[in-house]
């Protein structure tokens, strides 16, 4: 790959099939995002510029969103030939996302409830980034945390792989001041979800769904063993569907034996 | 013939290029080429809870997310005969307010104002016009600061669900919110006067606008479904006056109106309830001296403005009232889950935003049908464009497709809602 010399680091950002949600928390950073964008050269983001992508090499990729169309895989496998470190955007490209949900149900069928002509329309299982291409890092959430953005990308600018803590969502929710939700019955994900959102579900009363992902340590047993008394197996299940957990679950407790 | 083909429309929300046919002058063919895929968001609701609805449906969208958020949690309780306070309907509507606030800022200003400007991004805009891009960011983060404190975050809220909010918004915060209100108001206006010095192509062609309406309210919460054409409809009766139709391999189920295309959205709410906007916004689109009924979609940009103006006044408004209720009211009682259809719309930065849902009696969604603003106007915004490209067609190809991913930025479309 060509040197990139005492020059700004090249920089992309690509949405695959998604909300962009995860685009607009960088843009809503608002002077911050800006003064990010002064530091880098950005080579292609969509949201705010409408020259062609020169194809040129990068530095850095963030991606977000799922590879659902052949163009979408055939960008994402584009975007990793081009550059050195390839960074997955928030849930659905680290973990699947809400589109992950058919996966656990109908499959492929589920299309069958949404359109009448289904000839020609690409309608995959939903896969995460990795299993098409190397992920050097993982920024998570759904959507990602600007602030947890800001932290981070100095390091990921400067060629380092960041590390984040392996913290619970509790230690934030106890630091805000929330009551813990389990103490009232509710089913909280927190204690095996890898904190560093700043527990913005359970500080708006929301229990936590699991959007970050297992942490490191998350214990899974104790998790279930804690929800047993409050919901049954299924909805343990269908909780950790919504934003694509419940795989990566399933192969905790596989290798855990 | 002649192609005019576009790759990739940058600068809006969600993929899509455009494709052309012209023959001896006459257009055959304008289509936007949808490039996104199905995430299928109706298909995974079915069968699940529907206390999940609000948090899955809201993510078909990363810019509106509120708004589809408050319609699939209003259809519920239509579906389930959950009543909600005067309060809680009035917390809504504020942030609501807050969401058209921030999307209207980030189209005008980041994804459409370039192309009125002749620039090819948006460094080159911030560069050249720094002061105006600092009231740009200050409006996003007023309607951002509503979302996040009545919401608990501005991309996906949570505090939001059937019958009403998890938790009350905290009265200081919200205090703080109508102290701003004031310089925003004057931000707006000052936004106001620069784009009322741009530049705007004469374009026209006559059309439908349809969207909510109220009596002496500037409907965006509730109302009946109307039309310049005299239509009034409740809107349950929606569907069967208004259809949508998938054709083969298409991804984005456009809507019609009895055959014909028709427009929502900016335009069509200034077009049918101008007489009902707030004082100040009211003055600002007298002074642009446009003639009704205004056809000309590249308006949609100012009807955007006269709609940050007024959704700024009428935030405040609201906010003072609700500081002078008690806003505990706002905060979920019990309510009994029961099986039932229904139907809720409510009115989103690019239009009307219709929810359909079936529940069991356990609660369980049986049924759910989504229609986005961009379906509805996908199918005006390529007569438009086809009627638009015979006057455009002279051009140089570069020039052409130029003009043509303007006209398109300024329908502000949402490819990511549409297919959804």
């Amino acid at each position: 790959m060509e040197e990139n010399k005492n020059k700004k680091p090249r920089v992309a950002i690509a949405s695959l099939t998604s909300c962009e949600g995860c685009q607009f928390a960088l843009l809503d950073l608002g002077e911050r995002f800006l003064d990010f964008v002064g530091k880098i050269e950005m080579v292609d983001f969509r949201l705010l510029e409408d020259e062609e992508d020169p194809g040129v090499d990068l530095d850095l990729v963030l991606v977000e969103g799922n590879p659902v169309t052949e163009d979408n895989v055939k960008t994402l496998a584009a975007l990793r030939k081009r550059s050195k470190l390839l960074v997955a955007l928030g849930n659905c490209a680290a973990m699947g996302g809400v589109p992950e949900i058919k996966n656990y149900h109908e499959g492929a069928n589920t299309i069958k409830h949404v359109y009448k002509y289904i000839n020609g329309i690409s309608n995959p299982e939903i896969k995460e980034l990795d299993n098409f291409v190397k992920v050097d890092f993982v920024f998570p959430g759904c959507p990602i945390s600007g602030e947890e953005f800001l932290k981070y990308i100095p390091e990921l600018l400067e060629g380092r792989i960041p590390a984040i803590p392996d913290a619970p969502v509790c230690v934030e929710c106890k630091a805000a001041g929330n009551k813990c939700l389990l103490l009232e019955k509710k089913p909280c994900f927190g204690p095996m979800i890898l904190g560093g959102c700043n527990a913005v579900c359970p500080t708006a009363r929301m229990t936590c769904q699991g959007c970050r992902g297992l942490r490191p340590k998350g214990n899974v047993k104790a998790m279930r063993a804690t929800l047993k008394n409050m919901i049954p197996d299924e909805k343990f299940e269908n909780i950790a569907e919504i934003f694509g957990l419940r795989d990566d679950i399933e192969a905790r407790e596989k290798s855990a034996g | 013939m002649a192609d005019i083909k576009i790759n990739h429309i940058a600068k809006m929300e969600g993929h899509a290029g455009f494709m052309a046919s012209v023959l001896n002058g006459d257009v055959r063919s304008a289509k936007v080429e949808v490039q996104e895929g199905i995430r299928l968001i109706e298909g995974v609701l079915i069968g699940r809870q529907y206390a999940d609805m609000p948090t899955i449906a809201q993510r078909i969208c990363g810019i509106c997310p509120v708004v589809h958020n408050l319609t699939s949690i209003k259809a519920l309780e239509a579906a389930m005969k959950v009543e909600v306070s005067s309060e809680t309907k009035k917390l809504r509507t504020v942030l609501e307010l807050g969401q058209i606030v921030h999307s209207h800022a980030l189209h005008l200003f980041f994804l459409s104002l370039a192309d009125f400007l002749d620039m090819d991004n948006d460094i080159q805009l911030v560069t050249n016009y720094p002061e105006e891009t600092k009231i740009a960011i200050r409006l996003r983060e007023y309607g951002m600061d509503i979302v996040r404190v009545i919401g608990g975050r501005v991309v996906h809220p949570l505090t939001n669900e059937v019958g009403g909010f998890k938790k009350a918004p905290d009265a200081e915060a919200l205090r703080k919110i109508l102290m701003d209100s004031e310089a925003r108001l004057a931000d707006a206006l000052a936004l106001g006067e620069f784009f009322r010095k741009i530049k705007i192509p004469d374009f026209s062609r006559g059309t439908e606008y349809v969207c909510l309406g109220k009596d002496r309210t500037y409907a965006i919460y509730e109302g009946d479904v109307i039309s310049s054409q005299g239509l009034h409809i409740p809107v349950e009766k929606f569907e069967s006056d208004f259809h949508e139709l998938q054709k083969q391999h298409e991804v984005i189920k456009k809507v019609d109106h009895a055959g014909h295309s028709y427009m929502i959205g900016a335009i069509a709410r200034i077009n049918n309830n101008r007489d009902k906007l707030s004082s100040n916004a009211a003055k600002y689109l007298e002074s642009l001296n446009l003639k009704f009924p205004d056809y000309n979609p590249f308006h949609n940009i100012w009807g955007q403005v006269v709609e940050v103006i007024h959704s700024i006044e009428e935030s405040a408004k609201l906010i003072k009232e609700l500081l002078n209720a008690d806003l505990n009211n706002v905060v979920t009682k019990e309510y009994k889950v029961r099986e039932g259809v229904g139907i809720a719309a409510v009115e989103a930065p690019r239009g009307t935003l219709y929810y359909h849902v079936e529940v069991d009696g356990n609660g369980y969604v049986k049924n759910v049908n989504i229609i986005t603003p961009t379906a509805q106007f996908l199918a005006n915004l390529e007569d438009d464009v086809a009627d638009y490209i015979k006057e455009i067609i002279d051009l140089e190809d570069k020039d052409k497709q130029k003009k043509l991913r303007g006209f398109i930025r300024a329908y502000d479309p949402c490819i990511s809602c549409a297919v959804h």
